[in-house]
């Protein structure tokens, strides 16, 4: 079972297409990235000074479209910025223009989806996805964002969208706003016992035993 | 040239077996050397203690450089080391992992420790399978008091089946359990199952210079304040402390060669600096390499007595390849959604964990699997974000601010299920030379065979039969798919506790060693690894390997000093 998604709309006409490849006739809409470097950072890398060795290869309209797309995607509320606001769209970058195997096959992945974005923007609206409106993004995301994504047959684009989906938020909820925003308390020393779940938690696992006819453990 | 003469042990490695064999013979007066084919290693100046994911490259996460994550405490580690190949039989996917640094792979275990029972060690005697091993319980229990007190263990006695309890005053008190891990023992226990302390090497109370665990920073990373045992916190500062002890770093050994009368004589070894062959000579040699290296040392040391390598008269060397069983299973729980949240880390691993429990049922010929495996728990849902947080995005399958809804709901509401359990050694596992391959060094590489039989696909579809149920009583929803046991099983190597190709036995033409970790063949070549693992048990190997070094080294120094040796 997956969660009810109200945003999605049933449009699903472009499940099946295919992204055509990045150097297709009729040009890049962004531009070439850049060539990725071969070198990681080792087998045995400084681990208390840790620095990205590898150059960043977007162009400048890849990022745009990026940084577009990751705020489409986790915008600004009341509680946390948007995603372009603590670095997620450089971050992606980063991942795309690493050298290792997993890296690579994402940014073939990612790059071609953002072609095909900007692509599919001009020809629907009449300019970039970029300056595309909320209702607009909304109509093209819808058409590629699947409403199984656990689903073993997907097309190119529902793989793009997952997979930017995914880096997205584990670049997003990995900054301090992010992590504040979710919630997560720990990563501090304490002294003494470790003290277990506060009593809101306990008074919370209480209900959820009861419910289920469970009884707590001694 | 041999160098650095007069020693009484040359030592092998300096993870879990070498560095308590050093310790334990240096505390004793012995002249101690030390080979590490790895760095040198200091935890107290390299660990990215609290460092956050989003300091590091990819925010951390894992990559054919550092397959665990950028701040494991792994270097030149993983299941490919550059220039240090291994290759696998048709048919066969093995995967070895090593760590080439000082401590070796004990500087980012898990650090679990369970007490292998009496079951475990006369298995063949309870299902005619295997073989037993030459010791018993009894034998190897005051050393399993000793090695915990020295190691620090959190848990508590529960006095159940086979699963031994620590004398009084051992053991630490277990932390308290999360939400997660309340939850699940309150399923057991409707089911009739236990969930009980789990058994970790992390102190929570302070050892000498290691202070107690303050429920922070992943103990993966390596612990600088010596809370989470690893060598190179505890027994090394402690063997190089009596001034009996000597290590040198980066030696590659690849041979041990023989005097004119069959003894061990001299470990030869690549100094990987300089390029340049050295030997090194004691009274007795020591190899606690790993189970893979181990068995290489031996497999490349011909010579006229022993042409199958030395020690293998019997051509059990590099037989009996087990690696644990693994599978895992992962459910959401909506029961737990939007819970309320607090500092769930914990000691960054298992609070509680489920022994096997079937014991009664197994001997009446009630299960179609023989021996057991244990459930290690992933239930601290609330856990620092890393990369994986992705996948809750692709769960939720939403976007804009009802993902970001969504997220704050969903977190905290996935527990993960893992088996652990015991591989029965078969004909079809084991690892001899690569008459083709070499390192970098020009040292003949290890090919493996491995092959899982239906005993260990009976017991993995017992876990998943189990745990679906247990799923199901606690209102979860599983999300890790039916996979066919065969697909659910882990791959040989994998879960990284490789044991069993110098086996301990009572009788020469069937075993490596005798049940001190001392070949047969040669009286002063000992073994104090996973290599003289008999049999597997599901229990995690490390501290039955510290056990054992421990017992093997104390003959030793009985033997040195009545000049048996």
């Amino acid at each position: 079972m997956v969660a009810a998604n109200t945003a999605c709309s049933s449009n699903a006409k472009f499940l099946g297409e295919e992204i055509p490849p990045v150097n297709a006739a009729g040009g890049n809409l962004l531009g070439v990235a850049g060539k990725p470097d071969s070198v990681g950072y080792g087998a045995d890398p400084d681990l208390m000074n840790p620095v990205v060795p590898w150059s960043r290869t977007m162009t400048h309209p890849q990022l745009k479209t990026t940084s577009a797309l990751c705020d489409f995607i986790l915008p600004e509320d009341d509680r946390s910025p948007a995603a372009s606001a603590v670095g997620v769209p450089d971050f992606i970058d980063e991942w795309i223009s690493a050298p290792y195997e997993r890296q690579q096959n994402d940014r073939a992945k990612i790059l071609a989806g953002l072609e095909w974005l900007e692509r599919e923007s001009r020809n629907r609206f009449g300019h970039g996805f970029a300056s595309a409106d909320d209702p607009q993004a909304t109509e093209l995301i819808d058409s590629i964002a699947s409403r199984d994504p656990a689903a073993t047959e997907q097309s190119d684009l529902v793989k793009f969208f997952n997979r930017f989906r995914y880096l997205a938020v584990g670049a997003y909820y990995t900054t301090e706003e992010g992590i504040e925003d979710i919630g997560y308390i720990g990563n501090v020393p304490i002294a003494g016992d470790y003290p277990g779940p506060s009593d809101e938690a306990m008074t919370h696992l209480s209900g959820v035993l009861e419910k289920l006819n469970l009884t707590m453990p001694d | 040239m041999a160098k650095h003469e007069g020693y009484d042990a040359v030592i092998v490695g300096s993870g879990a077996g070498g560095g308590m064999a050093a310790w334990v013979l240096a505390s004793k007066g012995l002249q101690v050397l030390m080979l590490e084919a790895g760095r040198d290693y200091n935890p107290y100046e390299e660990t990215p203690m609290f460092s956050a994911p989003r300091d590091a490259p990819l925010r951390g996460t894992g990559t054919a450089d550092k397959p665990f994550g950028y701040y494991d405490a792994s270097v030149d580690g993983g299941w490919q080391v550059p220039g240090e190949p291994y290759t696998s039989a048709p048919g066969s996917d093995f995967m070895w992992w090593r760590s080439r640094m000082l401590g070796g792979r004990t500087n980012h275990w898990a650090r679990n420790s369970f007490r292998m029972g009496p079951y475990d060690f006369k298995p063949r005697t309870r299902d005619g399978l295997g073989v037993n091993w030459p010791i018993k319980y009894d034998d190897i229990a005051p050393y399993y008091d000793k090695t915990e007190a020295i190691v620090g263990v959190y848990g508590r006695n529960d006095g159940l089946e086979n699963h031994p309890d620590s004398s009084p005053g051992v053991l630490h008190k277990p932390p308290a359990p999360r939400v997660g891990e309340l939850l699940i023992q309150a399923g057991c226990h409707d089911l009739g199952i236990p969930c009980v302390p789990a058994r970790r090497a992390v102190l929570t109370r302070p050892i000498g210079d290691r202070s107690a665990c303050f429920y922070a920073t992943s103990c993966g990373r390596g612990c600088s304040i010596g809370a989470a045992f690893q060598s190179t916190t505890s027994l090394l500062p402690m063997a190089l402390a009596t001034g009996n002890l000597t290590i040198v770093t980066n030696a590659m050994v690849y041979e041990v060669s023989l005097d004119d009368n069959g003894n061990a004589d001299r470990v030869n070894y690549v100094d990987k600096i300089t390029g340049i062959h050295e030997a090194v000579s004691g009274r007795t040699i020591i190899l606690a390499a790993s189970a893979g290296e181990t068995a290489r040392i031996l497999l490349n040391s011909k010579s006229r007595y022993f042409p199958d390598g030395a020690g293998n008269s019997s051509g059990q060397v590099g037989r009996n390849l087990m690696d644990t069983v693994g599978a895992g299973m992962s459910a959401q729980f909506p029961m737990l959604e939007n819970r309320p949240s607090y500092n769930e880390d914990g000691a960054r691993g298992l609070h509680l964990y489920i022994p096997f429990w079937l014991y009664k049922e197994q001997a009446r010929g009630e299960l179609d699997f023989p021996r057991g495996y244990h459930y290690e728990l992933g239930a601290s849902g609330r856990s620092e974000p890393g990369m994986g947080i992705g996948g809750i995005a692709n769960f939720a399958g939403s976007y804009g601010k009802t993902l970001k809804e969504d997220m704050r709901r969903y977190y905290g509401s996935f527990l993960s299920f893992t088996c652990r359990g015991e591989m029965i050694p078969n004909a079809n596992s084991y690892c001899e030379i690569d008459p083709d391959t070499k390192d970098r060094w020009g040292i003949p590489t290890l090919r493996f065979h491995y092959k899982w039989s239906e005993h260990e696909l009976k017991m993995v579809e017992h876990f998943q039969e189990t745990t679906r149920e247990m799923i199901d009583r606690l209102g979860g929803i599983m999300r890790s798919g039916d996979k066919s046991p065969e697909d659910a099983i882990s791959k040989g190597g994998q879960i990284i506790h490789e044991v069993g190709t110098a086996r301990m036995g009572n009788d020469p033409d069937s075993s490596v060693t005798n049940q001190y970790g001392q070949c047969w063949d040669i009286s002063n070549l000992f073994i104090a690894d996973g290599s003289v693992f008999s049999t597997k048990s599901h229990k995690n190997p490390t501290l039955t390997i510290m056990a054992l070094a421990w017992r093997n080294s104390d003959y030793l120094a009985e033997q040195l000093k009545s000049k048996a040796l």
